[in-house]
């Protein structure tokens, strides 16, 4: 039998690895319609292991994604982009984490999704401290409720899925 | 418990409010016809594209990368750029629409609106040449 923080930091280990392999495939996929607008395929991870394993545990998965990812991307810019979506994501998954049924796990991708475009904008208007930003919160909004709505199904069904099997016991 | 149907009116709802706000920014016609380009929220560069009457480029160069802008007449696009994403060549042609051109790894904006920017340094197209 494996010691409580060993299986803990294993799950976690897991996670990120699939979360960043996801991330990294998603760069090779090229953008369609909408310029900048992606699904965030990661995202399905951060919703699994929020519900599987807890926040603060989906919290360390997410920050070791977006830094190995932002290296890996090689992107340097594109990390404070990231790190200010995660973090507003994160801080809406608390709250939701504790409201939502099974069933309506998809609701939590939904708004992380949207909270994460929000905290991209917040920082666009930061570094280009031009207000016309702004013309593009409606699509991202919009990008946001629909793109969280795919990753919310898919991370839905991974938790209904794995639920007993993986994660906190 | 908030019931899942609340979640989906919530959603819906919130889906509704900013496809409308899209709809009108998107058909929201440009104040005038001065394209600005802005570098870290000041103006760079300034072209009225309706004195325009030969097609040109120039390219906007600084520490982070470079864009170039093609100017036409009535109209403005980023042709090229060497930043990784080239959102802002995807952004395409603007004539008469608000919506902005948006570089984010330059931090480079180009809008189109009624006056060139006062006291900019730098305003080389606002007569055309």
């Amino acid at each position: 039998m494996m010691k409580k923080g060993a299986r803990r930091l294993t799950v976690d280990a897991l996670f990120a690895a699939v979360a960043l392999t996801i991330f990294v495939i998603e760069l090779y996929i090229p953008s369609v319609g909408i310029p900048g607008v992606k699904l965030g395929l990661a995202n399905i991870v951060t919703v699994t292991a929020a519900f599987l394993i807890g926040p603060w545990d989906a919290g360390a998965i997410l920050l070791c994604r977006i830094v190995l990812g932002g290296i890996f991307s090689g992107q340097v810019m594109a990390l404070w982009y990231s790190l200010a979506g995660g973090t507003l994501c994160w801080l809406t998954m608390l709250p939701l984490r504790r409201i939502l049924t099974k069933k309506q796990i998809w609701v939590m991708s939904v708004i992380g999704a949207v909270a994460h475009n929000v905290g991209q904008i917040l920082v666009a208007l930061a570094v280009t401290r031009t207000a016309a930003i702004l013309y593009y919160l409606p699509v991202l909004m919009v990008s946001g409720v629909l793109a969280g709505l795919f990753t919310g199904i898919a991370a839905q069904l991974a938790v209904n899925r794995l639920d007993g099997k993986i994660g906190r016991k | 418990m908030v019931k899942t149907k609340t979640w989906v009116f919530l959603i819906a709802g919130f889906l509704l409010v900013f496809l409308a706000a899209g709809a009108i920014l998107c058909t929201r016609p440009a104040p005038g016809t001065v394209a600005n380009i802005y570098r870290d929220g000041v103006v760079v560069r300034s072209v009225d594209l309706s004195l325009v009457t030969e097609p040109y480029e120039f390219t906007l160069t600084d520490a982070r990368g470079s864009n170039v802008v093609r100017v036409e007449p009535g109209r403005i696009a980023v042709i090229g750029a060497d930043c990784p994403d080239k959102v802002c060549v995807e952004a395409g042609w603007r004539s008469d629409s608000a919506s902005p051109i948006v570089c984010l790894p330059h931090r480079l904006v180009i809008r189109i609106e009624r006056d060139a920017a006062v006291g900019s340094a730098d305003v080389p197209d606002t007569v055309s040449r």
